[in-house]
């Protein structure tokens, strides 16, 4: 991974650019003091191990599978069609 | 007053019919010139009303919540509806399933109307930034509502609906809630199930119910309330009653932050008022205590920091692949770059932006990870001030609503007017805004779980300021 990525390609916007509100909030954040960093464990675990909900798999209702082919973007002959993938 | 218990009380003795009711609401939302409608939920609405018409006739009991008319901001799933998050890119996407919250409350019976405009995915703190046009302040409208909440809090204030129901990630309940003088709470993170809220950033988005009065916040608060196996943030919690929260004995010391109330941003007439109350409150015998807090640019550049860094991530799942309005390009990756290019606003491009550049190689150590641990000094900071006080109190916003049109021209000025809310989403805290002591209301907030506590204060506080 040499390559060097801008912000348009990671951000899949075209002509994205830093912005110079956003960067003056993020020079906040580089002059700013923290205390030692081995206090920082708080937010590391968003939810508790101990209690994860059963690895189930749970179908969904005819409605709901209904909605989502309805969602989608294109369709031909009866097929959901997406761009070429394998094309680099 | 509880509007809810009024209403039940009109449906029970058949003063009104829910369908009259529901008609009536249906009809001001169609007419109102605020903007705060994104779509109807007419059909729905009135079928579920003569449900609840014909119960009554039967001389069956109805439960508090069943007839009861309310909004949904317009980045929860409800089954079958279209759920924009005011964006151009979701305009025709409909819900495959519904939010949890929601469906709670569908399963009280109440009935909800409108999807309701707001900044597209909670982007902004004005509810200009949507396809639906600018959201206009219920009190004055040339001013913004405020956001991302706005057209929810708009429609409260109006009594378009009887309550409705919002997203806070940063401020996005209490702030609308401030600038159009209703109750809005932002509950204790992980009260309230987020399955069917549109992620903007995960760590701190909160539902959020605003209503006219705290009893009827208490009333959905605990409909909504509790664990859910579809997000495993939630936890547990028990039924708040009337009973704890009329009685005001509790809080025996008030804090609030001194630096909120010296710094040069603030309003001279939302400081005075602010000290003002301070001293009704001193006058009751209750103990009142300034803390030292992190400064107003701290806090907004570390919320804004780690809510960019997780809406970027959380965003890159609309690309037009699967949903939304795809725009075709050359090749896949054409494809997914015209589409967000053209669909997303200017505001959520400049969140996307900031959010990749903060995760990539060379910023995530010196921004983003020093984001994370400026947030767990918050929070530590936080449970050292609630070991001296029971609740915090500050104003909503250093300065009254603004403008419409004046927020998009500077978006520096807008995120720093979050100064005041986002520390508490931060520290995952309850906190509510009352249309009391300042122009745009306070905010009450207690430690984490204690949102009980804060519900008791605001029923002190109607009573003293």
């Amino acid at each position: 991974m040499s390559k060097m990525m801008t912000v348009d390609v990671l951000s899949s916007i075209k002509g994205a650019q830093h912005s110079e509100a956003v960067s003056k909030l993020f020079e906040v954040i580089k002059n700013a003091n923290t205390t030692n960093s081995s206090s920082f464990n708080n937010q590391k675990q968003a939810v508790s191990l101990n209690d994860l909900r059963e690895d189930v798999v749970v179908a969904s209702s005819a409605l709901e599978k209904q909605i989502i082919i309805e969602n989608f973007p294109k369709e031909k002959n009866g097929f959901l069609v997406v761009a070429k993938v394998i094309e680099e | 007053m509880s509007k809810i218990r009024e209403i039940h009380n009109q449906l029970i003795n058949q003063e009104i019919s829910c369908l009259e009711l529901i008609k009536s609401k249906l009809d001001v939302l169609k007419l109102n010139t605020h903007n705060t409608v994104n779509s109807l939920l007419e059909t729905f609405a009135l079928e579920a009303a003569a449900k609840v018409d014909a119960k009554i006739a039967k001389g069956e009991q109805i439960g508090l919540l069943e007839g009861i008319p309310f909004g949904v901001k317009d980045v929860f799933m409800v089954q079958g509806t279209y759920t924009t998050a005011s964006s151009n890119l979701l305009k025709k996407y409909k819900s495959p399933y519904t939010a949890t919250a929601i469906q709670k409350l569908l399963d009280a019976g109440a009935i909800p109307l409108v999807k309701e405009n707001g900044d597209s995915f909670g982007h902004g703190s004005s509810s200009e930034n949507t396809i639906f046009g600018a959201v206009k302040n219920a009190v004055n409208p040339t001013l913004v509502s405020g956001g991302s909440s706005g057209g929810s809090a708009v429609n409260v204030a109006k009594e378009y609906t009887v309550f409705s129901i919002g997203g806070d990630t940063g401020g996005s309940v209490r702030q609308p809630a401030g600038y159009n003088q209703v109750f809005g709470l932002k509950p204790t993170y992980g009260r309230i199930s987020r399955f069917g809220l549109m992620a903007y950033a995960s760590s701190t988005d909160c539902v959020g119910p605003i209503a006219t009065s705290t009893e009827d916040i208490r009333i959905v608060l605990n409909a909504m309330s509790g664990k859910d196996v579809k997000d495993q943030t939630t936890y547990a919690s028990e039924e708040i009653t009337v009973a704890n929260i009329l009685n005001t004995e509790g809080v025996k010391t008030v804090g609030y932050f001194k630096n909120f109330i010296t710094n040069e941003a603030i309003d001279a007439s939302v400081k005075a008022a602010f000290l003002a109350s301070i001293e009704k409150i001193k006058a009751k015998g209750i103990a009142v205590k300034e803390l030292d807090f992190f400064e107003s640019d701290t806090l907004v550049s570390t919320y804004y920091t780690l809510a960019m860094a997780e809406t970027a991530s959380n965003l890159s799942r609309l690309d037009g692949t699967n949903y939304g309005n795809r725009i075709e390009g050359d090749n896949l990756k054409d494809t997914y770059s015209i589409t967000r290019s053209e669909n997303f606003s200017e505001e959520t491009k400049r969140r996307i932006v900031g959010g990749n550049q903060v995760l990539s190689q060379g910023f995530s150590d010196e921004i983003y990870l020093k984001g994370l641990q400026l947030r767990d000094q918050i929070s530590k900071n936080f449970e050292k001030d609630f070991e001296q006080v029971d609740v915090i109190l500050s104003p909503v916003t250093p300065q009254a609503p603004p403008k419409i049109g004046d927020s998009l021209k500077d978006p520096l000025a807008m995120y720093l007017s979050d100064a005041y809310t986002v520390g508490f989403s931060l520290g995952q805290l309850p906190t509510l805004t009352v249309p009391q002591g300042t122009e745009t209301g306070l905010q009450i907030t207690a430690a984490k779980n204690n949102d009980e506590l804060v519900l008791k204060f605001a029923n002190f506080l109607k009573d003293t300021i």
